[in-house]
């Protein structure tokens, strides 16, 4: 009974607290404010996809948010970078800034787990670290300002502004879907592929058993032939990725790069993932976890807002979730054991 | 009237009672042996005593008065001392602090890190274990060392019973001579001991009571002098077994396997050389700390060895890591399965196909179905029981967890298998049942090297003993001159 509520328990009390909602908050169960709320956590849900392989490896990755800003702001420049566009035209230049953004999320993520793997330094100091210098990094590029929006009189406005516009169908634009009027948005679909892709690769994968292995018994998993190095580079470089494709998405979204953009998102993303059940001692957490734990906060934000909560109150309820997760975990795993 | 009395003790968890009415009557200045099979009820017996766990029914007499256990403070607080298995010091802290765990001596606000100190190392001495340094952190000290520290820890809280689970376990035939004598002086002195073991020489040797625990039940209780091994094996099973010998099958291929020349690893061992043939099972005995383990696991690739070198089938071998030992087909099942061996959480069929996954692995997605087939063939193979490859590793009992071991890497199919401690903490039935499988790989024309400190094990087993003292080769004998006294001479002579 415990093990089978805690395999599934959060997706129950997700759908119980959207019942919660449906039923006490007016406006919340229409199909136009629950596309906001996917659009609302698919930031969120992108970064917790990624924490969740760190996680399960027993790592940790407190520098996500620095380089979603990090990532944004270089994708931004690359993007609206006049010669760029000269050469390649504005095709070329959405090209060569998810290449950008993408490759410094995969860069930064794999320094983070060389230095793990190969020097034993704990994944907090490392990630710590690597929060600091990428942020510091992303406002000395920006001067501390948001980039990309071209100013008037730029002789490339127009060329600027519809490299903006591009990258914006995908950060910002909505795909039509009968019945519902707006569209559904495009990074809260790209949030569903990169949740079915995780789930994937977490649970039929060779891969996907190594992250779990390491993370249960990094020993055990050794002596076993599991390439853990090899491993842990690959779990923080998936974790800098989902970062590096947040950072797109939130520069398609707002058409510009922001240097403090995704500030303390590392934390909302450990939250996504634990409140779906990972175990930060490592070797247990699911891709479907993670999803339903950005959700919850998710709806649980917006149920607030429309009720017309204060923000502060929000923080303050979103805590006390996070609590409640863990201590329902420590209760379903005490249960399992005694079995 | 006794020190202790355990009066119809009856425990239950979901689906199973652990314990059924078990009644257990302790006399101050004596030894009791509780001995039964792994799932007995033992170790749930213990935890009661110790306060860890509430019985549901029947009632714990101290002196003749009903005494509540439910907390382990309350045990401790009136003379009840239980030394698990798996020890439970602070690695990280000195033996003295370990020793004044939760009575730390204190002036005023301060610890009295002095009187600490000075008592720790006289208790400890008395138990025979003299450290120059008592602040020595208890992970750098031995096994055996730690488990004095325990004692210790037990003496200065003045404990009226102790109860030792498998204290021998992890002890070498000189170390146990030890421990028994220092249990000896301590009943001398009035305290009453439980002795839980699975070698029942040492059972029969130590304690002037026995108590046989079967699935949940005393089944027989009387003096030890009363009862003979096979006696008590037949009590425990309820069947007859024998601890054979496990003969080869036929000889030993000519060409050795595995060749071990020089090999040295400062300070673990120095040195060190023998080879194993295919078809064989050699022996590698001697003392806990004579180096053992430190041979295996550089031969297995999880440490590197310092000069020397080793030769597999033919060529020169130089392990990088595990993986280089596994593709060359030599294979470790660790010591310790729970730290090295398992991965707690995954389940029985997860574990036994983590080394060889790639084999059902098609760009880079697991084979559901080749792995599934895999693993039910490995786990018919070793009988696991019940061949569930769905459980929990964590819900397993010790035997069938290092069956689980077993079988993962008979699946990865090695040419060289080194096993360490292959039965430790394993009951009777499962370990003889683990002898035959290590022999029938052998027979399939394996080279198998077993590292044991059980003697009854060694001779069992082996075709060929070499012996290690101190970090290197005693010595070596063919099984048909071994015997359990010229093995011990060879590996404590001076």
């Amino acid at each position: 009974m415990r093990a089978w509520i805690g395999r599934y328990g959060v997706g129950l009390a997700l759908l119980l607290l959207t019942a919660i909602a449906a039923a006490t908050v007016p406006g919340f169960f229409t199909r136009e404010n629950l596309t906001t709320v996917l659009l609302h956590v698919s930031i969120n849900a992108i970064l917790a996809l990624g924490m969740t392989f760190v996680i399960v490896a027993a790592g940790i990755d407190l520098s996500v948010g620095s380089v979603l800003g990090l990532a944004g702001v270089l994708a931004a420049a690359t993007l609206t970078s006049g010669p760029l566009l000269q050469a390649v035209g504005v095709g070329g230049a959405v090209a060569a800034a998810l290449v950008v953004g993408l490759g410094t999320g995969v860069g930064v993520g794999a320094v983070n787990g060389a230095v793990t793997a190969w020097f034993g330094v704990a994944p907090f100091m490392v990630t710590l670290a690597a929060m600091t210098i990428a942020r510091g990094a992303a406002r000395l590029f920006t001067g501390g300002v948001p980039i990309g929006f071209p100013a008037t009189g730029d002789p490339q406005f127009a060329a600027k502004v519809a490299a903006l516009d591009a990258l914006h169908e995908l950060g910002g634009g909505r795909l039509p879907v009968p019945g519902l009027p707006r569209g559904f948005p495009v990074p809260a679909l790209v949030m569903l592929l990169l949740a079915v892709l995780a789930a994937f690769v977490l649970t039929r994968t060779r891969f996907g058993r190594y992250v779990y292995a390491v993370g249960g018994n990094e020993e055990a998993a050794r002596l076993a032939g599991v390439p853990i190095r090899a491993v842990k580079l690959a779990v923080y470089a998936i974790a800098g990725a989902c970062a590096g494709l947040a950072g797109i998405l939130l520069v398609g979204q707002l058409r510009s790069g922001g240097p403090d953009a995704g500030l303390l998102y590392e934390l909302n993303a450990i939250a996504a993932a634990v409140i779906g059940g990972a175990s930060l001692f490592g070797g247990i957490g699911t891709a479907w976890g993670a999803l339903v734990g950005a959700l919850m906060i998710g709806v649980l934000n917006n149920a607030l807002d429309l009720l017309g909560v204060q923000s502060f109150w929000q923080e303050i309820v979103k805590g006390g979730i996070i609590l409640l997760a863990v201590l329902f975990d420590v209760w379903t795993k005490r249960g399992a054991q005694r079995a | 009237m006794s020190l202790l009395r355990l009066e119809d003790i009856t425990k239950r968890y979901p689906g199973v009672t652990a314990l059924d009415a078990v009644g257990l009557e302790l006399a101050a200045g004596s030894v009791h042996g509780l001995i039964g099979e792994n799932g007995a009820g033992k170790s749930t017996l213990l935890r009661i005593l110790a306060g860890a766990e509430r019985p549901d029914a029947g009632q714990v007499l101290l002196d003749g008065v009903p005494v509540t256990l439910v907390a382990p403070r309350q045990a401790l607080d009136r003379g009840i001392t239980v030394i698990y298995q798996e020890l439970t010091l602070v690695p990280e802290l000195g033996a003295d602090a370990n020793v004044f765990l939760g009575m730390e001596p204190a002036r005023g606000l301060a610890l009295d890190r002095r009187a600490m100190r000075e008592r720790a190392r006289e208790t400890l001495a008395s138990l025979g274990l003299p450290l120059a340094d008592p602040g020595i952190p208890v992970k750098r000290l031995s096994i055996a060392q730690q488990q004095l520290v325990e004692l210790a820890r037990a003496l200065v809280r003045q404990a009226r019973v102790i109860a030792l689970d498998e204290p021998t376990a992890t002890l070498t035939q000189t170390e146990v001579t030890h421990l028994f004598g220092q249990i000896a002086r301590l009943r001398d002195r009035g305290a009453g001991i439980i002795f839980v073991s699975h070698r029942l020489d040492e059972v029969r040797q130590i304690a002037d009571e026995i108590t046989v625990l079967r699935d949940g039940a005393a089944v027989w209780h009387g003096p030890a002098r009363d009862v003979d091994d096979a006696g008590l094996i037949r009590l425990m099973v309820g069947r007859d077994v024998e601890y054979l010998r496990q003969p080869p099958a036929g000889p030993a291929a000519a060409t050795p396997r595995l060749e071990v020349i020089g090999l040295t690893r400062e300070p673990g061992f120095r040195d060190v050389s023998f080879t194993v043939r295919p078809g064989e099972i050699v022996a590698l005995a001697g003392l806990v700390g004579a180096g053992r383990t430190e041979v295996a696991r550089c031969l297995a690739g999880a440490d590197r060895w310092t000069a020397g070198r080793v030769r597999l089938a033919g060529r020169d071998y130089r392990p990088r890591g595990p993986r280089d030992g596994i593709r060359r087909g030599l294979v470790y099942l660790p010591e310790d399965r729970k730290r090295d061996g398992l991965i707690l959480g995954f389940t029985v069929g997860a574990n036994t196909t983590l080394p060889v996954l790639r084999r059902f692995t098609r760009l880079g997605v697991v084979r559901a179905p080749a792995e599934r087939h895999a693993a039910e063939e490995v786990v018919e193979r070793i009988q696991l029981r019940p061949p569930d490859l769905d459980r929990v590793t964590r819900t397993l009992s010790g035997g069938n967890q290092q069956k689980v071991v077993l079988a993962k890497w008979l699946l990865a199919d090695a040419e060289v298998l080194i096993v360490d401690e292959p039965t430790r903490g394993v009951d009777v039935g499962t370990k003889i049942e683990l002898h035959r499988q290590i022999r029938a790989l052998a027979n399939h024309g394996k080279a198998v090297l077993v590292i044991s400190s059980e003697m009854p094990e060694v001779l069992a087993l082996a075709d060929r003993i070499v012996v290690m003292r101190e970090g290197r080769v005693a010595g070596e004998l063919p099984a048909g001159e071994a015997t359990a006294e010229r093995i011990m001479a060879l590996a404590v002579a001076a």
